[in-house]
This record gives C-alpha cells, sequence and structure tokens, in this order.
C-alpha cells in the first residue's frame, strides 16, 4: 500500500505556480526523500500533504484516505523553520501539542518524560523553551513530532543544526520508527544523507516532478560511469585523456565522469606513465549530487 | 471542538499565571482605590497656618472685609489675620510693590486690592503667590463678596446682624428618573458609567492588542505552522480569541466585582479616611452591569478577530504597531464620541453613533447607564453587532489561515483582497 499518494496536484499562490501537476506515490514503510533546489516547491509539497494548504487541483491521499483533519493526527511535521513557544516549560509545549495530535494529556505527559529522557533532556523539562540551547530545542522540537507514534513522519532538514552525536541520535531513532513501520518523508539538500537513508526519491523543480523512483533504480539506469579516485601527484591526467567528461575534485578524492565509450583503463594507463601514485581507482554509479545537478542545471540551460 | 478547547486552554493559562496579568488585575484597582483616597483628603484638606494678609484698600472697605474674615483652623486658631491695612496710598503702585515684595520674603501670604469703584462692579484684585488654592481664594472671596453685598444694603438704608444666613442660598438637590423610580442624584450615576465604560476601553484595547500579539507571537516563533498543521486554522483562530477573551473576562469580572465593592463600602472607607467627609453614595444597577457584559463580549469578538487578523498580516512587532492604528482608531473614536451623547443621550446623533457595530460596545453602554434608551434600540445595536462580528471574524479567518504562512512583506490591500479568495 501507499502511505501517501498525490494525483495532479497544482497550487498557485496569485500568478505563481508553485507547485504543477505533480503526481507521485510514497511507499509505505519507506524512507522517501523529497528533493529539488531551493524554491521548487517542497515545502508547499509538504504543506498540502499536512493539509496546511489546501490543492487548487488534485488530490491528495494520505495513509489510505483523502487527506482530511483526520489524517492530520497520524502525520508528525517537523518544519523547517522550527520554533516552539519560548516562554513556556517543555512538559507543557510536549503535552499541548501531543493532545493537539490527539493524545489525551496524561498520555501525552508520561511519553514526553519517557522521550526527554531517552534525549537526555530530562532534567530540562520544568525549564522554559527560551532557557534551552538550540540544539535542545531541536530535540525538544523533534519529540514534538514523533510523541504520538505518527504512521508518517514528514521531516524537513530533520539534522540541521545538531552536532554529530545528536544527529545520529536523531538518525537511530528514524531508523528505529521505519523498523516499527513508519513511513518517512525526508526533505533536504544533503544529498549524501539522502544517499545512505533513502529507499526511493523524488526531484521537484519549478513545482514539477523531474525524477522520481527507487534511489537505486535511478542510479543504476546511469551506470558505472564515475570514476572515484585516490592519488598524489599530477593531477591534470585526468583531463589530459580527453575521455572525461567532468571533473568533480574534493581534495582527497576525485570524481570524474567518464565519456560514453571510455575505457577506463586508458586513464589508469594515462596515470601510471605520468608517475601518479593511484591509492584507489574505483569505477561507481555516479552521485545522486552530480544526478541533482544535472537536472536541475539542465533544466535551467 | 476538543482542539480548540486545548487551544484556548493553553492560551488562558499562560496568560492567567503570567506576572503582567496578576499586576495589571491587582494594580488598577489599587490604583483607583488610592486616587480616590487621595482625592478625598486632598479636597478637605485644611490650612495649616494662619494665613496673613494685607489690605491696599481705595475704597474705605477694610472694617468689613476684615469682619468677615471668621474661619477657624483646627487648632481654634483664625484661618485668617490681616496683618496690614493701607488706606488709599499716596502711590498705589509703590504701595503694590511693596506688599508683593514681603509675600516674596514671606512675611505676608497674599494681599487684597479692593478698588474704589467696588460697589459699582470694579473687581478686586488678589494677589497670591499660588494662585491654584481655590479653597484659599474661595473663602476670600466670600468675604469680599459679603462686604461687599452689606455696604450696598447698607447704602439703602438696610442694617443687617448676620448676613451670611441672609444670603444663603436656596438647597438643590438633583433627582434622576430610573426605569424603576427615581434616586437622589449628586453626579454618581456620571461617575459609574463614566468608570465601567472605561474599564470597557481599556480592557477592548488591551485584550484585542493581546490577541493580535498572541497570534503574532506564533507567527514569529514559527511555532504556528506545528499548529496548522494540527488543527484547522479557524480553530486555532477561535480558540485563541475564545482564550484571551477568557483572561479578560476574568479582569473584568474581578475589576467590576471590586467596582461594586468599593460603591458599596465607599462611605465606610471614606469615614475612615476622613471622618465627617461627605460622599455620594454609588449604586451600579445590575441590569447596566449584564448590558456592559454583553457588549463587551459583542465588542471583544468585534475587535479581537480585526486584530487576529492584523497580527496574521504583519511579520514584526514594529509592523503591527502601524498596521493595527485604523483599528485602535476606531475604538478611540468610540471613546472620545461620548460628550456628544452625554449632553443627549436620547438625540438622534447619539441614537445614530451607538447602534454603529464598532462604537456600539462603548457608546451603547454609555447610554444604558445615563438615560437607558428604548429597549429595541439596545437590542438592535446587539443584534448589528453581532452580526458584523461574524462578518468579521469569517473574513478575519480567512486572512489568518493565508497570513500566518506568509512572512515578509506586508500585503497590500489588493493582495489582502486576493487572500479572501484563496482555497
Amino acid at each position: 500500500m501507499d502511505a501517501v499518494v498525490l494525483n495532479g496536484v497544482t497550487k498557485r499562490f496569485d500568478t505563481l505556480t508553485a507547485v504543477s501537476n505533480l503526481s507521485l506515490r510514497i511507499r509505505e514503510g519507506a524512507v522517501f526523500g523529497l528533493l529539488g533546489p531551493n524554491g521548487a516547491g517542497k515545502t508547499t509539497s509538504l504543506r498540502m500533504i499536512m493539509r496546511v494548504l489546501i490543492p487548487d487541483e488534485g488530490s491528495i491521499q494520505v495513509l489510505g484516505e483523502p487527506v482530511s483533519e483526520r489524517t492530520q493526527d497520524r502525520v508528525g511535521y517537523l518544519p523547517e523553520e522550527r520554533g516552539l513557544y519560548t516562554k513556556m516549560k517543555v512538559r507543557e509545549v510536549l503535552v499541548f501539542l501531543g493532545a493537539l495530535k490527539g493524545l489525551s494529556e496524561s498520555e501525552a505527559a508520561q511519553r514526553a518524560q519517557s522521550w526527554l529522557e531517552r534525549l537526555e533532556l530530562a532534567a530540562w523539562s520544568e525549564k522554559k523553551i527560551q532557557d534551552l540551547s538550540k540544539g535542545m530545542q531541536q530535540k525538544v522540537q523533534f519529540i514534538a513530532t514523533v510523541i504520538h507514534k505518527p504512521p508518517l513522519l514528514i521531516l524537513d532538514e530533520p539534522f540541521a543544526g545538531l552536532d554529530p552525536v545528536n544527529a545520529s541520535l536523531i538518525k537511530d531513532i528514524m531508523l528505529e520508527l521505519r523498523e516499527h513501520g513508519s513511513t518517512i518523508i525526508l526533505s533536504t539538500h544533503r544529498m549524501e544523507q539522502v544517499e545512505m537513508m533513502c529507499d526511493a526519491i523524488c526531484l521537484i523543480n519549478k513545482g514539477c516532478n523531474v525524477l522520481n523512483g527507487e534511489l537505486r533504480a535511478i542510479k543504476q539506469s546511469y551506470g558505472k560511469n564515475t570514476l572515484r579516485i585516490e592519488y598524489s601527484g599530477d593531477g591534470d591526467f585526468l583531463e589530459a585523456t580527453g575521455l572525461i567528461e567532468k571533473v568533480n575534485r574534493f581534495g582527497a578524492v576525485v570524481e570524474a565522469r567518464l565519456r560514453p565509450g571510455a575505457d577506463p583503463q586508458e586513464i589508469l594507463k594515462a596515470a601510471l606513465q605520468r608517475g601518479v601514485r593511484i591509492s584507489r581507482f574505483e569505477l561507481v554509479e555516479p552521485p545522486l549530487n552530480d544526478i541533482f545537478i544535472e537536472k536541475v542545471a539542465g533544466a535551467h540551460a | 471542538m476538543r482542539k480548540v478547547w486545548l487551544v484556548i486552554k493553553r492560551e488562558y493559562l499562560t496568560r492567567i499565571r503570567s506576572k503582567a496579568f496578576i499586576f495589571t488585575t491587582i494594580a488598577l484597582p489599587v490604583f483607583s482605590a488610592g486616587i480616590m483616597i487621595f482625592s478625598i483628603m486632598m479636597a478637605t484638606r485644611e490650612s495649616d497656618h494662619t494665613l496673613k494678609i494685607a489690605l491696599l484698600d481705595d475704597a474705605g472697605f477694610s472694617k468689613i472685609i476684615a469682619a468677615g474674615f471668621t474661619g477657624k483652623l483646627k487648632n481654634g486658631q483664625p484661618l485668617f489675620q490681616l496683618v496690614r491695612t493701607i488706606e488709599q496710598p499716596q502711590s498705589d503702585q509703590k504701595a503694590r510693590d511693596e506688599l508683593a515684595d514681603q509675600v516674596r520674603r514671606g512675611v505676608l501670604d497674599c494681599y487684597l486690592v479692593v478698588p474704589k469703584g467696588v460697589l459699582e462692579g470694579k473687581a478686586v484684585e488678589f494677589h497670591t503667590q499660588n494662585p491654584g488654592d481655590f479653597q484659599t481664594a474661595a473663602a476670600i472671596r466670600g468675604a469680599v463678596d459679603h462686604a461687599v453685598i452689606s455696604q450696598r444694603l447698607s447704602n439703602r438704608g438696610v442694617q443687617v446682624d448676620n448676613l451670611s444666613e441672609l444670603v444663603r442660598g436656596a438647597g438643590f438637590t438633583m433627582v434622576k428618573i430610573g426605569k424603576r423610580g427615581e434616586s437622589q442624584e449628586e453626579g454618581q450615576t456620571f461617575i459609574v458609567v463614566f468608570s465601567l465604560v472605561m474599564i470597557l476601553y481599556i480592557t477592548l484595547v488591551v485584550y484585542g492588542v493581546a490577541t493580535m500579539r498572541s497570534v503574532l507571537e506564533e507567527k514569529t516563533t514559527r511555532v504556528v505552522e506545528i499548529l496548522a498543521s494540527s488543527a484547522r486554522p479557524f480553530h486555532l483562530l477561535a480558540g485563541k480569541i475564545l482564550g484571551v477573551a477568557g483572561v479578560g473576562f476574568t479582569q473584568f469580572l474581578i475589576w467590576t466585582i471590586t467596582g461594586v465593592l468599593i460603591s458599596t463600602y465607599g462611605r465606610a472607607i471614606a469615614a475612615a479616611v476622613r471622618p465627617g467627609a461627605s460622599v455620594p453614595q454609588f449604586h451600579i444597577p445590575l441590569s447596566l452591569l449584564i448590558y456592559a457584559l454583553l457588549f463587551f463580549l459583542a465588542g471583544y469578538f468585534l475587535y479581537a478577530s480585526l486584530y487576529a487578523a492584523v497580527g496574521a498580516m504583519v511579520s514584526s512587532d514594529e509592523e503591527s504597531q502601524q498596521v493595527q492604528m485604523p483599528v485602535t482608531l476606531l475604538i478611540v473614536v468610540a471613546f472620545l464620541l461620548y460628550p456628544a451623547v452625554m449632553r443627549d443621550p436620547a438625540s438622534k446623533v447619539s441614537l445614530v453613533v451607538s447602534l454603529i457595530p464598532f462604537f456600539s460596545p462603548i457608546l451603547m453602554v454609555f447610554r444604558i447607564g445615563l438615560q437607558t434608551p428604548p429597549f429595541w434600540q439596545i437590542a438592535l445595536a446587539l443584534a448589528l453587532s453581532v452580526a458584523t462580528t461574524v462578518g468579521l471574524v469569517y473574513v478575519a479567518a480567512k486572512i489568518y489561515r493565508v497570513g500566518i504562512l506568509m512572512y515578509g512583506k506586508r500585503p497590500s490591500l489588493v493582495e489582502l483582497l486576493k487572500w479572501l479568495k484563496y482555497t
């Protein structure tokens, strides 16, 4: 079954069409990456799935029924712009937001307590939100997102502003929720996170669906056309072969896109002739980052 | 409805527990009672020393005037003492300069100049360093009046022993004709009604602005997006308005109860502060309170929805200050129209302004208190208020649901109209 189905959804603001005839399906239990450049219509799409906005055209199904107030209660939403009532106490905020999602207040209080303990915030439960550090506020907000055990989670840049320890804490919880059957929609600009976590993606640009499918299938469709090389010595050899379409240098690692039909052996040969020391030479599928840039920049050109 | 209730509860509890609420709730009655006690004390204050007066007399009046200075201080000393009399001085100006100088040095407190034609209406001059001391001036004026009157009488051959007995005016009592009877009036109707309308005015502005700030706060902290993903915007708006209304209602109730207590025990308080001071008996009719409450609710919902819409339109406190001006101005205008209504509460002008939904919460209550209009007028005003409020809540909800997600540039009027059409 599909957790979310968008069918020809269009949303206009005055003269701007934020989302244009967008259709997509999100498989239940998947981690789904919603990608796109700034202003592509990601937040508008998420807001429509949350019923914060209502589409001008098309229909949306969430967890097997048309989107409604009832479906709202079964979704957890972490918006990109974070914020809580700064003058309320941590526990009060969590109980209020939990109750707003349909929990009884005693149930919400209980769950808030156990989540605060798990995220090492128990000592702060009677403190005001404004007394917490930014990272702690982020964690409280994450608790507010998951406190009602939503079968569908929508996370917009969930790791922004978190240190590596807290980021991995949140990541573990996300994966654990998926184990328990939750579907997760992840919206982020961090392509390496998408590659590590997502099963399927949808790339939208200017409100339109430009690339959609299982991540593995998408990458396979490009084939192993990229060389990942680690070396020491003169790097010019790559371009000199004339077999390279595009080079991405990250310092220690270089990713080079091969021209169609080029033989990677030729490149290895050229490197050895020039006396470059190779410590890694790997033929891989193109990184998502490149696919993203190609699809988006291609559309702009 | 459960979600509306949750929003109401959060709004009400966080506000009622805030220090600002506790402070204003206690401070206003304490402050008013303080002012009342203070003004009673001031009004009945007596000088603590004998006033030394000089008289510059061109009319030969000094003896009669001096006879009029009869007041006594608490300790039995005379209130006035005529320390010096200059009759028909060589140089008028020189004498004045000298006396003024003595006042400055503290030898004298004040001096009087009685000109020659005083009997024909020429003014007596009272020279003092403190023209604001009306009580002293009134006492001196009384003495001078008596002197002039008795002189005129004796010029016509009438001799009077006890002049003050002769010139005492008639007693004059105002009686207010109410619905159910008549009651003695010493200006207290106006004071009661005015205080009530003042409280209405303050609570409308304060809680209207509080609603606006509350909407804006959720917007600036961005918590509104989570709320909007958990409940319908209309429910959020309704919960907010009702929650703040609950707080305003609580405060209004505390204040009116205090008002009723003060008016009931006012005499006792005044008597304790200054025995013998005359204090009018205040009486707040129950019907007036009920009407005030009804109009408060109608007015609050009307203005709160306007203020909420303003809060949803803007993105910062500074902006909200500008945009709220027209709304606040409406309440201020309603309040400022009260003198027109006071002069003739039954006039056409009064009727018209008190039927305008934006004004009726204040002006209809004012009319009811002064001179209760026919019931149909009250009912019509209330009905118009409620109808307008329903319409405005609908519009405000539309603006709210679009506005809470809009940041940056404040919408123009044209854009605002477009918002109303968004699905």
